[in-house]
């Protein structure tokens, strides 16, 4: 089985059946299927082939999804960026995965074309599409269906390479605990690039149900986004809880009656503040599930949001293994944590990627860097991460990679990036000390970062501060940093 | 209210809030605030809601797009014309 099958078997089945809609209109079954089909045959033509990588740098739309079907159609991996990331960065990406082809649409073909050259070759993503005969190149499980660039703490960014075996893996079993039906309307929140969309697209097109997709200007528009779940008539709804506290908090979402349509809200990517989730349980009856894995494991734990959780003082927890998967929490010393103690997740089992793209397979369990305290039913409870990755609004940011990037600036001479805040209110501030002599501004600082990182990863804030603030052993006091852009600080060390 | 006074609050919030007070006074109309991440995806939210909570004007889900908030003078120009229809029951 592969994950392409799933959009020709619903295609097949009902035809005429809705499948995306969104901005730029919608289409059916049918069309997403010889849309697919048309791409996949420019993308042949380019020299396409199993077992390659094609970037796939555009906005979210119908024609989009289409492509990522074509590509796998024809044996190939995709990788997405979205839209909105810099060309350097999309550069970056192809010569690292070494991509035969770049799929955006026809305007941005002369920017990405001026930094890769004869590299790779181009391939529109625009229509109109010559209909072309049904592909379906042979593919096996083990071959890889997409790579995920996330942020890396070197400064660069890194490749997680996810089989058809490791989506179906996660797509099978959210779809048998959900049991979605042809009828449901999915609501499409995440970035392509980000994995919370593999539910989103797969477990729907599973289902035969459509997907509803929130363009990214829209993302945390909070009186619109609350008007996008109640004129779409959204069934299922899946997203990082800051998407559903900034449309509480500001977006009026408590304060009518929750839509008949809604049964199912599923968040995950960073704690969802207890308050908020009781707000939220005491305005729908809907299932809440909390979903939680990093990108290397697609989802590898969930929980059901019980009556019981309400009286919790903390998130609720991250809960027990899903996927197939085995996990378990790693004392210091080695040993497996009992009940009440913590120890650094680990998974192993089929959701687990096949490796990062350009190293060594993954050979045996992941090892998440995150620390949890198993709880006595078993299941576990997430306590913060062992390293300086923090989490901004679901996305993980490495701060050593926003460093790097200012510090290869001609007038910068040290950077230092923080974390702070909680959920939704968690800003990612960046103080920069100039080189003597320099006078960098703020706005120009930005730009920069613009240039180098994608969206998520630019910072909230720009501040000058010179010299930046040192502790006793000589090392940028990153809490004194916190302290003054105005939070406690969820930065580690 | 007029495009003088709209344009100056909607500016004081953007450097106050976003800017750390705009040291340097780069800040003008035609900052291009999306390309540039100004305006992410929280500064947006919160943008919207200072408009909502501050200026009166709630922004219709047809009207968010790159095009009305690419700079000062584009959300500026949106929200004069939002202020020139008469509210729902006023």
């Amino acid at each position: 089985m592969t994950l392409h099958q799933l959009v020709i078997e619903a295609a097949a089945r009902r035809p005429g059946a809705p499948a995306l809609s969104g901005p730029s209109g919608s289409v059916t079954y049918g069309e997403l299927d010889a849309t697919a089909n048309a791409i996949a045959a420019r993308l042949e033509r380019q020299g396409v082939r199993r077992g390659d990588r094609v970037v796939l740098w555009a906005g979210k739309s119908p024609a989009t999804v289409a492509a990522m079907q074509a590509i796998l159609r024809l044996g190939a991996a995709y990788v997405p960026v979205d839209g909105s990331n810099p060309v350097a960065r999309v550069a970056t990406i192809a010569r690292d995965c070494a991509a035969r082809v770049v799929v955006t649409n026809r305007a941005r073909i002369p920017r990405i074309s001026a930094e890769l050259g004869l590299e790779v070759r181009y391939e529109e993503l625009d229509g109109p599409y010559d209909p072309a005969p049904a592909i379906n190149a042979a593919t096996t499980s083990e071959d890889l269906a997409y790579i995920l660039y996330t942020s890396g703490s070197t400064g660069t960014p890194k490749g997680v390479c996810l089989t058809h075996e490791n989506a179906l893996a996660f797509v099978d079993w959210a779809h048998d605990l959900l049991a979605p039906g042809e009828d449901d309307r999915f609501a499409n929140h995440a970035p392509f690039a980000f994995d919370l969309s593999v539910f989103d697209l797969y477990v729907a097109f599973r289902a035969g149900a459509s997907v509803h997709l929130i363009p990214p200007e829209l993302s945390f528009a909070p009186v619109q986004l609350v008007e996008f779940l109640y004129l779409e008539r959204i069934s299922v709804w899946y997203s990082v809880p800051s998407a559903l506290a900034v449309m509480m908090r500001y977006g009026g979402l408590l304060d009518r009656p929750a839509p008949e349509t809604l049964h199912t809200v599923l968040f995950a990517g960073e704690p969802f503040p207890i308050t908020q989730l009781r707000d939220l349980a005491g305005w729908t009856g809907a299932r809440m599930m909390n979903l939680y894995g990093p990108t290397e494991t697609n989802v590898c734990t969930f929980h059901e949001v019980t009556k019981a959780d309400m009286d919790r003082d903390r998130p609720v927890p991250i809960g027990i293994a899903a996927g197939g998967d085995r996990v378990w929490a790693l004392r210091d010393d080695g040993g497996v944590a009992a009940a009440g103690e913590e120890g650094e997740l680990v998974v192993d089992g089929p959701t687990v990627m096949s490796g990062y793209w350009g190293q060594p397979p993954q050979s045996g369990p992941y090892h998440t860097g995150d620390l949890v305290r198993t709880l006595p039913d078993g299941s576990f409870d997430y306590l913060g991460r062992r390293d300086q990755m923090v989490k901004i609004r679901g996305h993980r940011v490495e701060l050593g990679e926003v460093e790097s990037v200012l510090e290869n600036h001609a007038d910068v001479a040290e950077a230092a990036a923080v974390g702070v805040g909680e959920g939704v209110d968690t800003r990612l501030v960046v103080f920069v000390a100039p080189r003597s002599g320099r006078d960098p501004g703020v706005l120009a600082l930005r730009q920069y970062l613009t240039q180098h990182l994608p969206r998520y990863m630019v910072a909230d804030e720009v501040r000058i501060s010179s010299p930046l603030p040192r502790n006793g052993n000589g090392k940028i006091d990153r809490l004194a940093l916190a302290a003054r852009a105005g939070g406690s600080g969820t930065s580690s060390s | 209210m007029a495009l003088d006074e709209i344009t100056p609050r909607i500016t004081t919030f953007i450097s106050e809030s976003f800017l750390d007070g705009d040291p340097k006074g780069e800040l003008t109309e035609s900052t291009p605030l999306l390309e540039w991440e100004v305006l992410n995806s929280m500064n947006s939210a919160l943008l919207l809601n200072f408009l909502r909570e501050e200026l009166r004007v709630d922004v219709p889900l047809s009207s968010i797009n790159a095009a009305n908030f690419r700079d000062i003078a584009a959300i500026s120009n949106l929200v004069s014309g939002l202020m020139a229809v008469p509210a729902e029951g006023a």
